[in-house]
């Protein structure tokens, strides 16, 4: 009896043995590197916009066909891939989108990033191809991002179309204070038919960026030639000064920045001029897992508060016409001005970013509340966004957010289009 | 005259080691070990896999697989390898400074040794570890039956943890358990390192490291380690620019 049970008892403890060496076992070969890698997410997301029937961008997008709300649906499908072959490789990350919105249905189908990588050593890189660029050391924005297409601030960590360039990276370390200098040229053409949205007329552009990690401090020092764009120099740099503070900076010099001032009768004003911009912020950590990211943006070239309160009167004496006499040319003209500068994000001059997030909160793993707050400094508007992001789930990342617009007539967030948004984004890795 | 004083010297000597001997704690340099420890942990320079599981309470859980390489006493790179939403993610460390690439936003941030890329238990500290004797310093040393106990204290205010308590295996100079604490004396986490595994080439180490953590009651984190192996790499790998292509160096 009791050799039995011996024998049972052992065989009791192999079991348990063997389930928890189960338990915890890993063998890193079924992650060897292949030639051929796929990936990329899949992304539903449900907008729900409350319209701002005051506002001078509802007028222009709206005056036509008033109604109170929009609701958009959307569909977006983000493959990335590298195909590797010796010391080279094909990289790529396509773009298809469907956005079903209460008047239309619109559809996007594009590669953000298609090039080709050659990597003859490791402190040589060369890149050829649609490539996109990340330059600067900001959150919200960045001015010295000379080569991109511009930051949503909304949603800052969206990834971006490129441009079609050819660029290098070379990569030096050293002992001492200074420990690495990399020099990143790059060589962008433009014209009508090539990267059109660059900027204008037929252009060979080239930029530079020289990294140095100096004394624990990232400094970039960063170029663009006068071009498809104007010239432009700018420095920035990135430094802990505390395990758990950061802080940066930005600075760009423009020359020569082409604007079209209005007044309020809607007469065009060419502005030309010499502008500065400059951005710093930082981020901390607190005891409990709290992130503070704040910055202050001054963008030099921006409207000032006459320029958009003379666009704001010029689009509601448009549209008091369009009422009168069904003529809606000034409102295609103020929708014009709009695309030009008025309607886009962030167009004013002083702007303060502050966004909070807890990590965890109530010991719930993988939850994260946010709120980011937005403000013109000149007008005193603001956006305040609350968000919850969720990732308990393997390679689902859900999140839930609203953005509030505050402000009065002639204000920045006052005037656009919708005065709250409520979102739902569910995204699939694979 | 020269003999005679050659034999003293010598009875100097012998009786210099018989009182070193009679009293451990005058033999034994808590730096000395913890320097030993590091290496038989791991070279200086290498390449290695690891898994990272985070088990909630309800038994639900998290894996990440991650790629790490090292060089020097301070400077380290991990690729996130899995699972899908976090592969392509690397960490970069040199010294007191961490990076964080992410590839859709493309740019490094620079993120502290207190917050978690994963999650969880383990922070970036733990995933991006250089030598322990790059960072603490041992105050004392106490001998116990098995082990030596070393008292480690951070040697600057940039360190994650400002104390550690390293119970160290006496026979072959590795750790058991290791006691995190900060600089309020409080708790925040014990790693217990277990499993001591071949993993050739001379190395000889736990292979798996569970950890819990007061501020976290009924989670638990452990980290599994696989093909650990010497190799060096040139110093260009570990900077921001290299971030994005870490995943070449990968045989």
């Amino acid at each position: 009896m009791l050799p039995r049970a011996l024998a049972a008892a052992v065989l009791l403890l192999a079991v348990v043995t063997a389930h928890a060496a189960e338990q915890f076992s890993f063998d890193a070969a079924e992650f060897q590197r292949k030639p051929v890698e796929f990936g990329g997410y899949l992304e539903f997301k449900q907008n729900h916009f409350g319209l701002n029937q005051d506002g001078a961008l509802y007028l222009l997008n709206n005056y036509n066909q008033p109604r109170e709300s929009l609701d958009q649906s959307t569909l977006t499908f983000k493959p990335s891939g590298k195909f590797r072959y010796g010391g080279g490789s094909l990289n790529f990350r396509a773009h298809l989108e469907g956005d079903w919105e209460t008047r239309e249905f619109q559809r996007t189908t594009r590669f953000d990033e298609l090039y080709l990588s050659y990597k003859p050593d490791p402190g040589l890189t060369v890149d050829a191809g649609k490539v996109s660029l990340k330059w600067g050391k900001g959150y919200a924005w960045s001015p010295v991002a000379f080569v991109e297409r511009t930051k949503d601030p909304n949603d800052p960590d969206l990834a971006r179309e490129g441009f079609t360039l050819l660029t290098a990276d070379w990569i030096r370390n050293f002992d001492g204070p200074l420990r690495t200098v990399a020099f990143t040229p790059v060589v962008l053409p433009a014209s009508p038919d090539y990267n059109p949205d660059f900027g204008a007329g037929r252009h060979v552009n080239i930029a530079a960026k020289l990294y140095l990690l100096y004394h624990d401090t990232d400094i970039d020092l960063l170029f663009l030639n006068n071009g498809s764009r104007s010239r432009r120099y700018g420095v920035d740099f990135s430094r802990n000064i505390t395990s758990n503070l950061e802080v940066h900076g930005e600075l760009a010099r423009i020359e020569d920045v082409q604007r079209q001032a209005i007044t309020a009768a809607g007469e065009g004003v060419p502005v030309r001029e010499n502008a500065t911009s400059y951005l710093a912020g930082l981020r901390y950590l607190t005891e409990r897992d709290t992130t503070w990211i704040l910055e202050y943006y001054r963008n030099g070239p921006g409207l000032s508060e006459t320029d958009m309160r003379n666009f704001v009167q010029f689009v509601d004496t448009a549209y008091d016409g369009y009422l009168a006499t069904g003529n809606d040319a000034q409102l295609l003209r103020a929708a014009s001005l709009g695309r030009g500068g008025y309607a886009r994000p962030n167009p004013g001059r002083n702007y303060l970013y502050l966004r909070v997030s807890q990590k965890e909160p109530f010991d719930i793993l993988y939850l994260t509340p946010a709120l980011t707050a937005i403000a013109n400094a000149d007008d005193r508007s603001t956006s305040i966004a609350p968000e919850l992001l969720y990732t308990g789930y393997t390679n689902i990342e859900l999140r839930l957010r609203a953005i509030f617009l505050n402000g009065g007539a002639g204000t920045e967030f006052g005037e656009k289009q919708n005065s709250r948004r409520y979102e739902v984004q569910a995204r699939l890795y694979f | 005259m020269s003999g005679g004083a050659r034999y003293s010297w010598r009875g100097m000597l012998a009786a210099a080691m018989l009182v070193l001997a009679a009293s451990p704690v005058f033999a034994l340099d808590g730096n000395e070990i913890l320097k030993k420890v590091d290496r038989n942990l791991e070279p200086e320079a290498y390449e290695m896999y690891r898994k990272l599981i985070n088990i909630e309470p309800d038994g639900r859980r998290k894996e990440f697989v991650l790629y790490s390489v090292k060089k020097g006493r301070d400077k380290i790179v991990a690729l996130f390898l899995s699972p899908p939403s976090d592969a392509g993610r690397a960490t970069l460390r040199l010294g007191d400074n961490m990076w964080l690439y992410i590839p859709n936003v493309g740019k490094p941030v620079r993120i502290t040794s207190l917050q978690s890329v994963v999650g969880g238990v383990f922070n970036n500290a733990d995933i991006l570890r250089v030598d322990y004797s790059v960072e603490y310093n041992a105050e004392s040393v106490v001998e116990e039956k098995d082990s030596y106990l070393l008292n480690l204290k951070a040697k600057t205010g940039e360190v994650a943890y400002d104390r550690l308590k390293m119970w160290v295996d006496k026979k072959v100079l590795l750790p058991v358990k290791i006691e995190a604490y900060a600089a309020s004396g409080l708790l925040i986490k014990t790693l217990h390192f277990k499993e001591i595994k071949d993993f050739g080439g001379g190395i000889r180490r736990p292979a798996t490291v569970e950890t819990d953590s007061p501020l976290y009651k009924g989670h638990r984190s452990v980290m599994l380690y696989s093909q650990l192996k010497k190799r060096d790499f040139p110093d260009e790998v570990f900077t921001l620019n290299y971030l994005s292509r870490v995943e070449d160096l990968r045989k």
